[in-house]
């Protein structure tokens, strides 16, 4: 950093706001501004936060904290767009139907997030681009994952066991919430709560139990690696269930593939010197451009949204 | 865009603050990243994409962070650990939502501790709702004296927003040493 000290500009900045506070604001003083904001990228942030504070004195504090979704969404403004965008696929998505006996099959497009109440009481999340089958009878519950994610929260019944399988990995659980992923290669396991069983199938002798807040792989050669994660962990890879992509620290191009499980538009990162950026905020899963241009301000990588079928993140060859 | 910010980002300064301070920054390099960081809102056409404004401001204050290190030539151990601690920092907490409401009552508070005749001014300005010449003339002064002390104010109020660092600096210290022994 160069020039003046902060606190000058902050100091310019209140001098400006004052005026501007007044009740004449000449066109001249509009030219004034704009070329003291035009000298310095700093002063625009410093006559963004004074005006800012200074308008905090003008009404209470909104109570930000009042309205607060359950899945600790910050309200306010916000609140609508939750609503209008990924809440409302959630929503929309609740009802889709109820089980009663022999298999069903459900199947998400796109982007689409579908909440399914079971007949047993047990409630399926399914994520982007997946494709279940559940079939329920009096001695078993078993859900097979053809293709992508899905999240259980499984009623409490003991003679019913409740098993999912995708591909060759087995998931057991009595009364508890977890998430499964079918990947290339294997399954992945979150659990939210209680314990569950993996396993592959054939390799039954070789079982491994995931405690809440674990998470664990199922290789198709029948390894099962596990881990332990932390609960905001867990909680940031099932933010899909709210319609939310959750970054905390992840890498840009890590990022990038998950939007694209949701987007027709897919997020191309051009310059390979940006993806392993790390990254950090929340966003919808359907709104890659927001994304985009989170990244283009606060990374300060050039976005090219100029094509409809994708949006580029960075120039090649800089 | 300036009301966006008062609503969802100026509560949250002082947090970010505090987090930097725990990085070793300097206290002039604090007041450039968080004086960069709004620059970087103000070039923003739209925050309709923000859903977690504090998130989103913090994030944008790690990254010039993490740029500025990149630079340097000594980076002090703690900044790596807090730089990949600060996620945890992130996530919604109540300690986090109460850091953020109390603070109209002190800012009124603020406007009492004002001199005698700028305590007026700013109180007939912004919760009575006089206008700058309606003020000058109701107090018989000159405009530009009123313009005078409204600019003081908003100084108060720019310090006020800064300086809520101790406090909640002392709070989040306080919150961690019960929950996450560093």
């Amino acid at each position: 950093m160069t020039g003046r000290r902060a606190s000058d500009i902050d100091a310019d900045a209140a001098r400006y706001v004052a005026r501007m506070d007044g009740d004449d604001w000449s066109d001249a003083q509009e030219r004034e501004l704009e070329r003291w904001l035009a000298r310095d990228p700093r002063h625009a942030g410093a006559l963004l936060r004074a005006q800012a504070a200074w308008m905090t004195l003008d009404r209470p504090f909104p109570a930000q904290s009042a309205v607060r979704e359950d899945t600790g969404v910050r309200a306010g403004w916000s609140r609508r767009r939750v609503l209008a965008g990924g809440g409302a696929a959630v929503a929309a998505a609740v009802g889709g139907g109820v089980l009663l006996f022999g298999g069903t099959s459900y199947a998400t497009a796109v982007g689409e997030i579908r909440r399914v109440p079971l007949a047993d009481g047990s409630i399926a999340a399914i994520n982007t681009a997946s494709a279940i089958d559940v079939s329920l009878d009096d001695a078993a519950r078993n859900v097979r994952i053809e293709r992508g994610e899905a999240w259980f929260q499984v009623a409490r019944d003991k003679r019913r066991p409740f098993v999912v399988a995708a591909g060759r990995a087995r998931i057991r659980a009595v009364g508890t919430a977890f998430s499964v992923r079918r990947r290339a290669g294997g399954a992945d396991v979150l659990v939210t709560e209680g314990v569950v069983e993996v396993w592959a199938d054939g390799a039954e002798g070789h079982r491994v139990r995931l405690k809440a807040g674990s998470r664990g792989f199922v290789a198709d050669d029948a390894a099962i690696e596990q881990a332990p994660a932390a609960p905001s962990a867990i909680d940031r890879a099932l933010a899909w269930r709210n319609g939310k992509v959750d970054l905390a620290g992840d890498r840009l191009d890590s990022a990038v593939a998950e939007f694209n499980r949701y987007n027709r538009r897919q997020l191309v990162v051009a310059d390979p010197a940006v993806a392993a950026e790390r990254f950090d905020g929340v966003f919808r899963t359907d709104d890659p451009e927001g994304f985009a241009q989170a990244v283009e301000v606060s990374l300060g990588v050039p976005v090219d949204l100029s094509d409809p079928a994708q949006i580029r993140i960075g120039r090649p060859g800089l | 865009m300036a009301a966006w910010v008062t609503e969802h980002v100026i509560p949250h300064e002082a947090a970010v603050r505090a987090w930097l301070a725990r990085t070793r920054a300097s206290q002039e390099d604090i007041d450039e990243l968080i004086q960069e960081s709004y620059s970087r809102l103000a070039a923003l056409e739209s925050v309709d994409h923000i859903d977690r404004p504090d998130a989103y401001f913090f994030s944008i204050a790690r990254n010039l962070l993490v740029r500025r290190l990149r630079r340097a030539r000594v980076v002090p151990i703690e900044a790596i650990a807090e730089i990949d601690a600060f996620q945890d920092d992130m996530r919604p907490s109540p300690e986090r939502e109460a850091g953020s409401r109390i603070d109209y009552r002190r800012l009124l508070a603020l406007i009492d501790a004002l001199p005698e005749r700028r305590r007026r001014i700013v109180r007939m300005r912004k919760l009575e709702g006089w206008s700058q010449r309606e003020i000058a003339a109701a107090l018989g002064i000159s405009e530009s004296i009123v313009e005078n002390e409204i600019y003081h104010g908003v100084r108060a109020v720019q310090r006020a927003w800064r300086d809520g660092e101790a406090l909640s600096a002392a709070r989040l210290a306080a919150f961690e040493g019960g929950e996450r022994p560093r």
